[in-house]
């Protein structure tokens, strides 16, 4: 039991004050010289199960009244099981919402989504407990933001709906800071969450890390999770996978591919896709039959006027989750796909400049420049796509200039020089090379995403068929994206550097068959030139999230050119919408993790908080009722019915006073 | 003829006074030392003809019916009823008990209001008048006789009786039985705290000897209503040892065990044709008197 007041609950002892009285009563007893002894006797001997029931009952109902009293002063809360938890007001009350789309999935039956819900639960919950001090955080970036007044929780900006998933473990890192950094007494921790797997990221390794930091804090941090865990019934979430502009002749068309998804498998659907290009709608029905249907190359003619970019969205009716019925999508003329060669092995930079040098596409043009170590800053680095590196990894200059092009969002290559030095990069450095007596074939590689994934028809890349006959050892930490036998990377990319592949072999022939099995590496090259772009071109697609909100705030201001109505456009990185900076267009989505429906069990929740004062209450959709309610007046009703009951107790069973006399009357007059 | 001029707590003269307009009579046929106004069961001088019975050498011959042998040709003598006196034993249980009253009177004294005046009645239509006070036994007793000094006598018994001691009525009430040798009106009154059954035999006993058995249960009203607000220590005043009870809790099976006594003892008054009067210590004795010499009157002529 909770309680606003429980220094009051240092009066239950009061509750045996009955107990007390009647033993006072019992001694100050009267002595009356009596003549019917044998009445009293025989009233005495009676049967006295019912009286001595009766007589406990009275006594029981009047200590419960007095603790009805006692309780109902102390004005305690109903908190469902969270009672359980126990402590009284907080100091403090910091509460973590996850506002990411997923978040805004509605039940069929009522109006407000589970963030809606959350946040008057929330509103009302803490409006009763009146903590100290109330903090709202949604981002670790901004951090726990201090409210006057929970019931502001509502309709706060701050905690209203998002495109960017929440990363929780950063969030609360940054809520244990606030707690460091501002001692304070009893804080209790409130986490609003639909328990997605993309929003928890349990297999993140600072979770250990939170949670011992948070024992270790001198004052008391009660966790509390309010849970929403139940999946959207009928949902179903659009996302334009790939957006590409063709021109023939005078005319230009956008081709899209364009995926819809559900959580869990329903009957046949005739879904209805709406795309609005330029102000011109156009729509096509796609089948839904399993969980999920892709729409690809579809075909979308363009006016002539129109210029060379553009921007486009793509929605699906609206259905229980509103934040994942609609996509936007930039698109522009493509770039030149320009790539910069750097080997001093003119055998593996010959074929280097071939895969890099033959565009994909008959539109397209491809240009490499070939330049060398010391002499880079002549390259045409502010349209390169790719650096291919066969040579020392770069020091001093060449290594910013190589910096500043992976920071940019371009991508780099890093193949083995013939003599390995000690200089790293991204914190991977060459280890020795190895000469393998018989070429070996590579075991094993990613083939769901990176740069080696299979092709869109789902075929595997034949990296089974490269001979790989000398191997440079990668030293660091890196996670490989392809392994030789014996679990050495020949294609690694280190942590944290997305942008950065290493190759653990060169295309040289006396090295490996990439060159002559030249598929391998051409597609591994054009990837990483498409990935480059994406980066580098006029119109860009991003997730919301960190990455989005440093764009927003690293060059020209973002100027929201579309957008969901009812979001916020002050969040720019973490609203969806297609934003204009300069000549530059950026369409924002929610990531793709958010359409996945993968929840964390709660056991493994329970195993994230073990050792800290943690508790669960599973919310439901729609059913806006505050989680805490005092409940005082169920206990003055309590003492009420105790007073009552003990009233009718108390009751003679007849009125014997009267009775008795008058029955002697009419026997004597009978007689 | 009553010289008493002694003031008494227990005897009212306008009381007395308007008891007086009605007889205490007899139920039964009673045998007096004397004529009087009551019935006797031997054959007297009274003016009411009783029967004829055949001469017999010896007998009165002023008594023979010449008329009834100028018809029949034969000698019967006429019988007249006899009128006696009546002997009125006062038993007065004097038991500690007696001594209750919640009120202004106690048992004792309402006893003695009813005692007194009866004996005052009685005595004045020319009866014997005794009283017995008993208690685990007989504690006092003076036999019935006529004489008006021997009325001051048992007023001077009435008044010095005091409560003391426990109860033995149904035994004591054997040992009249057998006590009184000649019928009489023995008036019992007491709080008839004693078992029923033994009670019951005790009366039965009565009846055999032929008298004429009235009882007064004298009850007060708190020991019917029984209401205390407070845990009471309850002392026996019969001398038995002490009782601690909550009357709040045992009031009702106090109030059922009296009921069940009462149903008893009305039984019992039922089945021994005992003259019973059940009183509450409240009620006027003035009024009892009135209801019981009237009740008696009504029963007059029964030989």
């Amino acid at each position: 039991m909770t309680f606003l007041q429980p220094w009051m609950l240092v009066a239950l002892p009061l509750v045996v004050l009955p107990l007390i009285i009647h033993l006072i009563n019992q001694r100050r007893f009267q002595t009356v010289p009596w003549a019917a002894m044998q009445f009293l006797l025989a009233a005495k001997a009676l049967s006295r199960g019912y009286s001595r029931l009766r007589h406990w009952l009275i006594m029981l109902l009047r200590m419960l009244a007095v603790a009805a009293v006692i309780l109902a002063v102390g004005r305690p809360l109903s908190r469902g099981w969270l009672a359980l938890a126990g402590g009284g007001r907080p100091d403090s009350a910091i509460v973590v919402i996850d506002r990411s789309p997923s978040m805004q999935a509605r039940d069929s039956s009522a109006g407000d989504s589970k963030l809606d819900t959350a946040r008057r639960q929330l509103a009302e919950s803490l409006s009763t407990l009146r903590p100290g001090r109330c903090l709202v955080v949604t981002d670790a970036a901004r951090g726990p933001e201090e409210v006057a007044d929970p019931a502001m929780i509502v309709d706060l900006p701050l905690a209203g709906p998002a495109a960017a998933s929440t990363d929780l473990p950063a969030v609360l890192h940054s809520a244990y800071e606030f707690i460091r950094e501002n001692p304070a007494g009893t804080t209790e921790l409130w986490i609003c969450s639909d328990q997605r797997a993309n929003d928890w990221r349990t297999e993140d390794g600072g979770w250990a890390g939170i949670r011992d930091a948070f024992a270790k804090l001198p004052q008391q941090v009660r966790f509390q999770l309010l849970s929403f865990p139940a999946p959207a019934a009928g949902n179903v979430a659009v996302r334009v996978t790939a957006a590409r502009l063709e021109t023939a002749g005078r005319d230009r068309r956008l081709v899209v591919t364009v995926a819809v998804s559900r959580q869990e498998d329903g009957p046949r659907l005739m879904l209805p896709l709406r795309f609005e290009i330029g102000g011109v709608t156009t729509a096509v029905e796609v089948e839904l039959s399993g969980r999920e249907a892709v729409l690809k190359q579809h075909s979308i003619p363009l006016e002539k006027a129109a210029g060379p970019s553009g921007w486009g969205r793509v929605s699906i009716p609206a259905d229980a989750n509103l934040a994942d019925n609609e996509f936007f999508f930039v698109f522009d003329e493509p770039p030149p796909r320009r790539a910069i060669v750097v080997a001093d092995d003119p055998a593996a930079r010959r074929p280097l400049e071939l895969v890099a040098g033959i565009p994909p596409g008959k539109d397209e043009t491809a240009i490499v420049d070939v330049a060398a170590p010391g002499s880079l800053a002549t390259a045409g680095w502010d349209e390169a796509a790719v650096l291919l590196w066969q040579s020392p990894l770069p020091e001093g200059r060449d290594r910013d200039i190589v910096q500043a092009h992976v920071d940019r969002g371009g991508q780099v290559v890093f193949f083995p020089p013939d003599v390995p030095t000690a200089t790293a990069f991204a914190g991977v450095t060459w280890g020795g090379w190895t000469s393998h007596a018989t070429a070996v074939v590579p075991e094993s590689w990613r083939t769901d995403q990176d740069l080696l994934s299979n092709t869109l028809a789902g075929t595997a890349l034949p990296l089974g068929e490269l001979e790989i006959r000398r191997s440079c050892g990668i030293v660091g930490d890196a996670l490989p994206l392809a392994s030789l036998p014996g679990s050495a990377a020949l294609f690694a990319r280190p942590a944290g550097a997305s942008g950065v592949t290493f190759c653990a072999t060169t295309p040289a022939p006396r090295d490996s068959s990439l060159a002559a099995e030249g598929i391998v590496l051409y597609a591994l090259v054009q990837r990483a030139i498409d990935r480059g772009l994406a980066v580098l071109g006029r119109a860009r697609q991003l997730d919301a999230g960190p990455v989005a909100v440093e764009l927003a705030a690293a060059d020209e201001p973002w100027i929201r050119r579309a957008g969901p109505a009812a979001t916020s456009s002050s969040e720019p990185g973490l609203q969806a919408g297609v934003f204009a900076a300069g000549e530059r267009l950026f369409a924002v989505n929610r990531p793709a993790a958010e359409d996945a429906s993968a929840t964390v069990a709660d056991d493994r929740i329970d195993g994230l908080f073990r050792g800290l004062g943690f508790s669960r209450i599973t919310g439901r959709t729609g059913v806006g009722d505050s989680i805490v309610q005092e409940i005082w007046r169920a206990f003055l009703i309590a003492m009420l019915l105790a007073i009552i009951g003990e009233g009718l107790l108390s009751l003679p069973r007849r009125p014997q006073a009267n009775a008795a006399p008058a029955g002697i009357r009419s026997v004597e007059a009978a007689a | 003829m009553f010289t008493d001029r002694q003031p008494r707590s227990f005897l009212d003269p306008q009381v007395l006074a308007r008891l007086s307009a009605v007889p205490l009579v007899a139920r039964r046929p009673m045998v007096g030392s004397v004529s009087g106004r009551h019935a006797s069961p031997h054959r007297g001088s009274s003016v009411e003809f009783a029967e004829y019975r055949k001469y017999v050498p010896g007998d009165d011959l002023r008594r023979l019916d010449w008329r009834a042998f100028g018809r029949s040709d034969r000698h019967y003598v006429k019988e007249y009823e006899a009128d006696t006196n009546l002997r009125l034993c006062l038993v007065l249980d004097t038991s500690g008990s007696m001594g209750f009253g919640s009120g202004e009177v106690t048992k004792i004294d309402y006893a003695r209001r009813l005692c007194g005046p009866l004996g005052y009645l009685a005595a004045q239509q020319g009866d014997a008048v005794g009283v017995s006070c008993v208690a685990e036994g007989i504690v006092r007793s003076v036999p019935p006789r006529r004489s008006p000094a021997h009325l001051r006598l048992v007023f001077d018994v009435l008044e010095e009786a005091r409560p003391a001691g426990p109860t033995r009525l149904p035994e004591v009430l054997h040992e009249l039985a057998e006590t009184i040798r000649q019928r009489a009106v023995v008036v019992i009154v007491s709080d008839l705290f004693c078992d029923p059954s033994a009670l019951a035999s005790a009366l039965s006993h009565l009846r055999f000897r032929r008298h004429d058995v009235a009882v007064f249960h004298l009850l007060d009203p708190q020991e019917m209503a029984f209401q205390f607000q407070r845990p009471t220590r309850f002392l026996d005043m019969e001398g038995g040892g002490a009782i601690f009870a909550d009357p709040i809790d045992i009031a009702d099976r106090y109030h059922r065990a009296v009921q069940a006594y009462l149903d008893d003892l009305r039984r019992i008054v039922l089945e021994s044709a005992v003259d019973y009067h059940r009183i509450l210590t409240d009620e006027p004795a003035e009024q009892v008197l009135a209801r019981f010499l009237v009740g008696r009157a009504a029963a007059r002529g029964l030989r």
